[in-house]
């Protein structure tokens, strides 16, 4: 009788506690979506900052042509005259994902715009990411972990600042698939099912659709296998895990157009297939072991170590010599970086100029991960204490990922789950014991405590029993293994127990502590909150500063995009710097010279090049480019400081590195970047200086850029071969036109009047729009 | 390059009559085939200048033959880093024997000189250097070396010899080519490693099946996962990356020294280790009291310690916050409803 009633309470608790989680979950999902949507609050629904406007425009495409268009999209909107092949040169994971969800949603009558469908896909996406981050933890430490793990994840800022509603970029999604993927190979690792291995490697699919980033999954998976190998954790369950993965995913991956045969050629992928002729020599080892008496084994050993140790050797002078006959070595820039940090600085400006390929300082992993910053180092003892297949893992990732977000800081966003894991695993073993302590005494009895808060505990051990009986059920390979890993499994639970009958800390000492923890966990959420409102909602297309007279807003690069999309002919030609490309063909739908997508540095180059030339030399390049107008977004009225200006340095460097006569000691002063009267001629000359500056001294009548802080070094000047055709209200951005060649048959005298009537008829008409 | 017309017909007589003397001693000045032969000498081919070699040189007639970088050295300034003379000298010669092996024809159109403070100070007059590193090039038109001369700016060095070789390809219209530089490790260490790393390899795969390397010691991962951590987060990449110094002077008082920099986007070592000190001890204290404390059975023993952890703990995370509020300047706060203030 009462061991039924106690099976039944076990029972009912069990349900209890699933309901409970299935809740709090639920409204972590809430969270994650809530806790993003303050740039719509604050600001509107719009699309966010540069690239989140080549998806959308893709996007755009996708909902209206189909798939099979997209797929073989040849866009001429951009890098003309070049064009670029988008279906093959897209991770369209995003972007297939946003489409599906906006027919899903027509289909079922909700008319939602592709915009709104678009701005919403993070925050839901980051609900997704949170709920996988929940079943990676369980399955590492227990579902009281996961469900902390969630909770933190569900609102670290690292993560919040790539997923804002409207923030619509491969990160939004790919976060999600990074940590399902690792979900997937854990639970295959810990049951050696082969339905999770496939649904792994489907997964593993998803996130090569989504994101570059995928090559840090096919470099970390293979690690983790190869330390389990090392360290003597070989099992058949690590076999399953990995086997069909590499097999499966780099078929899969291979269909994705961006990656092809990248798959099998690169260098970021050999290590996957070196490890998996590793595990096969070691699998074949284990599989002799087995049947062979040990005196034979130690001759065989002998033979296949030799064999293996060949075979292994073959083939890495193999790939040695297909990596070495690469230039790069076989490396992309941006994972050579990763490799020697200071390799980028060093020979690819293009990389170097942007701004979140610099290495972090201490601040940025306070503000990013706040508080988990403390907490993971006890997430890394606790993961050893006891040491298991999915624990080490969890290692592996954090470990892996900290280095990683050391050298470049939009790695941080990779770091973001990992810190989460292992602060969620760091919180819950902390309450664990001091609640435990804290119930033991109030309690006062040895017996193991029973109410409430014992829940999460017990959730953990009941899943280490079912996993184990799984493990029983599924396994049928070799016995000794299976005799091992039965003895892995049982250790960590009788420990456990053991521990919860003596295991504890003072009372006041730990009502402390659990006050600490709490406080801890509070000043987290306001950091949180504060991050994703003030810091990371910004849509950088739209701005706003508040000032003692109220709330300023400068809607004007909308503005200058409009103005281009209802003033210039269809087939028209602007040229900006790379920032404004894929603005301009989204919003303006006007062709561009360059975009975001920084495939052709030559290209770029050329642009950087006529920026920092000469007028009439930049008229020459700009004319054989077909550009009939030049944007350039100014700062210094308003004090916008990411304008042109302060990024032309990188122009000249870019444009330096291809064309050798500009140079950049030309633009500096004493190795001083200014623009004030003791700029050198050649930036007073340069056309990104002039049309920046252009009537700017009308502004305010002495020219003082509120940017840099001084008066401009040359005020009065004319344009010979621009026209200014628009400038916005706080004039951010300004648009000239080409003029057309001189006619040569015209007199000189004729031309020069007729130029002097046309300047003052433009000047009598358009008046200073600061006014 | 402008040879002068006497030079040229003085060299093609010496070609008539010396058919198989090879193209250094084409020159026929004695200056010439004198500093070509110091250049051969030097390892690097740099040329040790003294005051006398200097003036020799300057009274040759004004289109000289050659041109001529001179690095301006001084032994008592090794000694400060923020110089960093030593460094730039090696880079200087790395430019001239790179110079000298990719250009073997224009050998003597551009010479390396290096001039040593005590021991040619009229030189350094001569020239009006009065602060170092100071780097200079003659062309062939210069007579009055003072002002017709050009100095290597400090952007021309940043980037060491990379950037020299710029330096001397846009001014004086010579190709240095690729800048060889030693390998870390000679080909014979290489070898020796391969080969130690081949005995090696059964040995150790023997103790890998047998399972007990290192390797199978949990605590040194435990250690070493820490380490990366603390490593990571103390921003120790962004300081090798950028190389930052440890401390700086303070601007307004040098004998005082800053351990912290105001401002996000940089930081000093001392004070990324300190943080990233800060950043792991609370994690690893709360796991020493998770994991360890409690297994101890003394009640006192565990107050105490429990009380000091916890002491520590907060203050180090007081610390962080406010030094992170102090550096970057964002003032966090939370969103209380307005009625409650």
């Amino acid at each position: 009788m009462a061991a039924q009633e106690t099976s039944q309470s076990a029972i009912f608790r069990h349900a209890f506690g699933n309901v409970l989680s299935f809740t709090v979950l639920l409204l972590i999902g809430v969270m994650a979506f809530s806790i993003r949507l303050f740039s719509v609050i604050k600001y509107e629904s719009v699309i966010h900052e540069f690239d989140p406007y080549f998806n959308y425009r893709v996007t755009q495409f996708l909902t209206k042509s189909g798939v099979y268009d997209f797929w073989n999209w040849f866009d001429d909107r951009t890098w003309y005259p070049l064009g670029r092949v988008i279906g093959g040169t897209v991770y369209p994971g995003l972007t297939l994902t946003a489409g599906t969800l906006w027919r899903i949603l027509n289909s079922i009558n909700i008319p939602l715009s592709v915009e709104t469908v678009c701005v919403f896909t993070a925050p839901v996406f980051s609900a997704f990411a949170s709920w996988a981050t929940y079943l990676l933890t369980k399955e590492i430490k227990g579902a009281g972990a996961g469900l902390t793990a969630a909770a933190l994840l569900a609102m670290v800022p690292s993560y919040i600042s790539r997923s804002v509603a409207g923030s619509y970029d491969n990160e939004a999604v790919a976060i999600f698939a990074l940590i399902f993927t690792f979900y997937l190979y854990i639970k295959t690792l810990n049951t050696g099912s082969l339905f999770y291995a496939t649904l792994n490697a489907i997964a593993y699919f998803y996130m090569v659709c989504s994101w570059g980033g995928y090559t840090f999954i096919i470099n970390l998976i293979p690690m983790h296998v190869l330390l389990c190998i090392v360290t003597g954790r070989y099992s058949p369950r690590l076999y399953i895990a990995y086997a069909p993965l590499v097999v499966l995913g780099t078929l899969l991956a291979a269909l994705v157009p961006v990656v092809g045969f990248n798959a099998v050629m690169t260098s970021e992928h050999f290590a996957s297939f070196l490890v998996f002729i590793i595990i096969h020599v070691v699998a074949l080892v284990y599989y002799i072991k087995g049947i062979l008496t040990p005196q034979m084994f130690k001759v065989a050993v002998t033979l296949v170590v030799s064999v293996g140790m060949v075979l292994c050797f073959a083939v890495l002078a193999v790939l040695i010599a297909l990596v070495a006959s690469s230039p790069t070595k076989g490396w992309s820039g941006r994972s050579l970086s990763l490799l020697d940090p200071t390799y980028a600085s060093k020979y690819i400006p293009i990389i170097a100029s942007v701004s979140e390929h610099q290495p972090p300082t201490w601040p940025s992993y306070f503000m990013d991960i706040n508080v988990l910053a403390f907490l993971v180092p006890a997430g890394i003892i606790a993961c050893f204490l006891p040491l298991s297949d999915a624990s080490s893992f969890a290692v592996l990732y954090i470990v892996t990922s900290v280095y990683f977000s050391g050298v470049m800081v939009r790695l941080m966003l990779v770091l973001a789950p990992a810190a989460c894991i292992m602060s969620g695993i760091a919180l819950s073993e902390a309450f664990d014991v001091f609640t435990r302590s804290i119930k033991f005494h109030l309690v006062g009895t040895t017996q193991n405590p029973q109410e409430n808060a014992g829940d999460a505990t017990k959730v953990t051990q009941n899943d280490v029993k079912s996993e184990k009986s799984e493990d029983t059920v599924k396994e049928r390979s070799s016995r000794k293994s299976k005799k091992k890993d039965k003895e892995n499994i049982e250790k960590p639970s009788l420990v456990s127990r053991v521990e919860k009958r003596l295991l504890v800390l003072p009372l006041e000492t730990s009502v402390m502590a659990v006050f600490l923890v709490v406080l801890l966990g509070a000043f987290y959420v306001v950091h949180c909150v504060w991050a994703a409102a003030e810091a990371y909602s910004a849509p950088s297309i739209v701005l706003t500063s508040r000032s003692h007279d109220g709330l300023h807003v400068f809607d004007d690069f909308r503005e200058a995009y409009a103005w281009l999309s209802h003033n210039t002919e269809v087939d028209d030609k602007v040229a900006s710097w790379w920032d404004y490309g894929y603005q301009t063909t989204a919003m303006a739908n006007r062709t561009v010279i360059v975009d975001n997508n920084t495939w052709n540095n030559t290209h770029i180059a050329t642009v950087g090049t006529a920026l920092s030339s000469p007028e009439k030399a930049a008229w020459d390049i700009f004319n054989s480019l077909d550009v009939k107008y030049v944007l350039v977004v100014f700062g210094g009225l308003v004090g916008y400081p990411s304008d042109d200006i302060n990024k032309f340095l990188w122009m000249v460097r870019i444009g330096g590195g291809v064309f050798p006569h500009i140079k950049e000691p030309d633009y500096l002063r004493d190795g001083q970047y200014r623009i004030d009267s003791q700029a050198t001629p050649t930036m007073l000359n340069c056309l990104m200086y002039k049309l920046s500056y252009y009537r700017f001294v009308e502004t305010d009548g002495r020219g003082y850029d509120k940017v840099r802080n001084t008066e401009i070094g040359k005020k009065h000047f004319k344009l010979n071969h621009f026209e200014e055709v628009f400038t916005t209200h706080h004039w951010m951005v300004r648009i000239y036109k080409l003029k057309s060649p001189r006619n040569r048959i015209r007199g000189k005298t004729k031309r020069s009047k007729s130029q002097k009537s046309g300047t003052s008829k433009r000047s009598t008409r358009k008046k200073n729009p600061w006014q | 390059m402008a040879i002068s017309p006497t030079t040229f017909a003085i060299a093609a007589l010496l070609l008539i009559s010396h058919l198989t003397s090879p193209a250094a001693s084409l020159s026929s000045d004695p200056i010439v085939t004198e500093l070509s032969a110091l250049q051969s000498q030097s390892p690097t081919g740099v040329i040790r200048l003294s005051d006398s070699l200097l003036r020799r040189i300057l009274s040759l007639p004004t289109p000289r033959p050659f041109h001529a970088l001179i690095f301006f050295d001084a032994h008592h300034l090794h000694s400060k880093p923020e110089l960093s003379l030593p460094t730039l000298k090696s880079e200087f010669a790395l430019v001239s024997a790179s110079f000298q092996s990719n250009n073997p024809n224009h050998k003597s159109k551009l010479f390396f000189f290096e001039v040593e403070f005590q021991e040619s100070q009229s030189s350094f007059a001569q020239f009006g250097v009065n602060s170092l590193p100071h780097i200079r090039l003659i062309p062939p038109t210069a007579s009055d070396v003072k002002t017709e001369s050009i100095q290597m700016d400090a952007a021309d060095y940043s980037r060491l010899a990379d950037s020299m070789a710029e330096f001397i390809e846009s001014r004086a219209k010579f190709t240095v080519g690729q800048i060889n530089r030693p390998p870390v490790v000679s080909r014979k260490q290489i070898a020796f490693i391969i080969a130690v790393i081949l005995i090696m390899t059964p040995f150790f795969l023997k103790k890998l099946i047998s399972g007990n390397t290192i390797f199978h010691d949990k605590n040194i991962w435990m250690a070493g996962a820490v380490f990366v951590y603390f490593f990571s987060v103390s921003g120790a990449m962004f300081n090798i990356i950028r190389k930052m110094p440890m401390v700086i002077a303070d601007r307004q008082d040098p004998s005082k020294l800053v351990f912290f920099y105001q401002g996000s986007g940089m930081q000093l070592g001392a004070e990324g280790f300190s943080i990233g000190f800060l950043y792991t001890i609370v994690g690893l204290l709360l796991a020493f009291v998770t994991h360890v404390l409690v297994r101890v059975k003394n009640k006192t023993a565990q107050r105490l310690v429990m009380l000091f952890a916890l002491f520590v703990s907060f203050w180090a995370v007081k610390k962080v916050i406010s030094l992170d509020n102090w550096k970057t300047g964002y003032s966090i706060h939370a969103y209380i409803p307005s009625s409650w203030q």
